[in-house]
């Protein structure tokens, strides 16, 4: 065969390296911002893990399901009784928060498997996290209920968690590994098959692909993602409110894969950044600061239907993220 | 010569109505089986009986000796029966390489923490992979728009790409459902010509559902004819063209 045919290089994917350099570049944030802005960057950090687990199962996997807040609040609670009742160290509570949100996200597909989708999925995910919140509120033996819960000072290894700074550098460190972890997966053949039931569940399965198997590995994953962002924002608020996980905050989750773009891991990124850093700076105009903040939700939404991400795209077909790795 | 593929009074119900009754018969290696009959004959649900997307509700099916009757898709797809699909099973967000690299998913090996880590014998997988994958698309004169997402594809290419993904995998037996449909009639020859290569160079065995009389006539060896989930006809072209149950069933005419 003439070899000239084929257009593509195997370079496609690799150029995507150059995505190494904001992690390295973000290092110096700390020099030159003060603890709040800090604050707004971990926070950031923290919602990008939310949005990315999210965008697993919305956009890539196509189910509509939104107990993303569940697996977020179990993640926060997790850690917080793991730290306060038995003084386990971070590095373990977030681990922890990784397996126990991963078996919420198995819980959550069990519905998915057994054929409920669409707005039944929809509305019974929402459930779920409306229930954990019962929870939490009800559990005030252990929760502290509506007070939320006190974490003690957290430490990861050596490194003592008590400024934004130190927050940052082991947020930005879980962000960087969870955040690659994923885009390996996606640019797999589990990514594929993931992807692939969304498209076309029977034509998947017809390739021999067991899609019950991806679908529950797609929950599990998403499950502990998002798990791992509420260990983090535990840490991040020093207490765990059960109003934090109410059904607002479903909508900015939601608003944060849309807005930044469905199916897209760098889509996630700039969703969070977007939707966390625009509340923050609306705040210099009290009274104004929701209003604002939903017209720019609007505008993105409206001119950019495919989220931040189709401006990369619209510069670049090489920004568009592909499923496999050459 | 053992038949790969042995249907034993197969039939299929939906909620009392009778979609495939006491279908019987045997595909062979090298084999173009086609099957005809008129709009809601089972013809597809013949395909869905096979390839395990609806239960049969009596008979046997097997494949190389083997019993798939009651196997789910996936199981019976690793088999090696490969199907596709009437109104198109691609992924149509994917390009055509990933379509393919889809349909090679069980030829990938890969733990899951070799892929999570990105560890080298999972990238030496995919690689390979990707190389097989374009190889095929290339074998097709398809290797210019392996980087196209499918939905971006003309109708033919996107039958191509279809037909290269379902044997990517090197199956020995493919059920084609309609494969030419929608297509221009120089690309209704060339699909049938490959589809006959297959079968004679590659000794794979082929049913496929068809509407085009002429095509099945000048392309298949053998004919199976479907009425009302029953068959009522199964012989050559030449017998098929002759059988008087047929015409009067099926053509219209007698």
């Amino acid at each position: 065969m003439n070899k000239t045919k084929i257009p593509s290089t195997p370079s496609m994917t690799k150029w995507r390296r150059v995505y190494y350099l904001i992690p390295i570049v973000a290092l110096v944030i700390p020099f030159f911002a003060n603890e709040y802005l800090l604050w707004v960057v971990n926070a950031i950090l923290v919602y990008t893990l939310v949005t990315v687990g999210f965008n697993l199962i919305l956009g890539n996997l196509g189910q509509l399901a939104f107990a993303n807040t569940a697996f977020f609040g179990i993640g926060a609670y997790t850690t917080a009784i793991l730290m306060v009742y038995f003084d386990v160290p971070y590095f373990l509570a977030i681990l922890a928060s990784a397996v126990v949100g991963g078996i919420a996200g198995f819980l959550a597909s069990v519905t998915a498997l057994r054929g409920i989708r669409l707005y039944y999925l929809a509305i019974i995910t929402l459930a779920f996290g409306e229930l954990m919140r019962w929870v939490y509120l009800h559990g005030d033996k252990v929760t502290d209920g509506s007070d939320g819960l006190l974490l003690p000072a957290a430490s990861f290894f050596w490194i003592p968690l008590d400024s934004e700074a130190p927050k940052f550098y082991v947020f930005l460190l879980l962000t960087v590994i969870v955040v690659k972890a994923t885009s390996n997966l996606m640019r797999s053949k589990i990514g594929r098959a993931i992807v692939a039931i969304r498209d076309n569940e029977s034509a998947t399965a017809s390739l021999g692909i067991h899609t019950a198997r991806y679908i529950v590995l797609a929950f599990v994953w998403s499950g502990s993602v998002v798990g791992i962002a509420g260990a983090m924002f535990a840490v991040l608020t020093e207490r765990v409110l059960p109003e934090a996980f109410g059904l607002t905050e479903v909508i900015i989750h939601f608003g944060m894969v849309l807005v930044g773009g469905t199916g897209s891991i760098v889509g996630s990124v700039l969703g969070a950044i977007a939707l966390t850093a625009l509340p923050e700076y609306f705040r210099q105009f009290p009274g104004m600061d929701e209003l604002f903040f939903g017209i720019v939700i609007v505008l993105i939404l409206l001119f950019l239907p495919k989220g931040l991400v189709s401006l990369l795209h619209r510069i670049s077909p090489v920004f568009q993220e592909r499923y496999y790795r050459d | 010569m053992e038949p790969l593929l042995k249907l034993q009074g197969v039939s299929v119900n939906f909620s009392g109505l009778k979609a495939l009754a006491n279908v019987t018969f045997d595909a062979h290696a090298g084999e173009v089986r086609a099957v005809i009959g008129p709009n809601g004959a089972g013809k597809t649900t013949l395909f869905n009986a096979i390839s395990g997307y609806v239960p049969s509700t009596a008979g046997t099916i097997y494949f190389k000796g083997t019993p798939i009757h009651g196997l789910a898709p996936h199981d019976i797809s690793i088999k090696g029966v490969r199907r596709t699909f009437q109104n198109g099973g691609l992924f149509l967000e994917l390009t055509a390489l990933e379509n393919i690299l889809a349909g090679l998913h069980v030829h990938i090996d890969g733990s899951f923490l070799g892929i999570v880590m990105g560890l080298g014998e999972a990238r030496e997988a995919e690689r390979e992979g990707i190389a097989r994958a374009r190889r095929l698309l290339d074998l097709m004169d398809l290797g210019v728009i392996a980087d196209t997402p499918v939905k971006d594809l003309s109708g033919g290419q996107q039958r191509m790409v279809e037909i290269v993904r379902t044997l990517a995998t090197e199956p020995p037996l493919l059920l084609l459902d309609e494969p030419v449909v929608g297509l221009s009639p120089p690309m209704r020859d060339r699909m049938m010509e490959i589809i006959r290569r297959l079968a004679g160079e590659e000794g794979i065995g082929i049913i496929l559902i068809e509407h085009i009389i002429d095509l099945v006539m000048s392309g298949s060896d053998v004919i199976v004819v479907l009425s009302s989930g029953e068959v009522i006809a199964e012989g050559t072209p030449e017998e098929i063209r002759q059988n008087r149950e047929v015409l009067e069933a099926y053509l219209g005419h007698a």
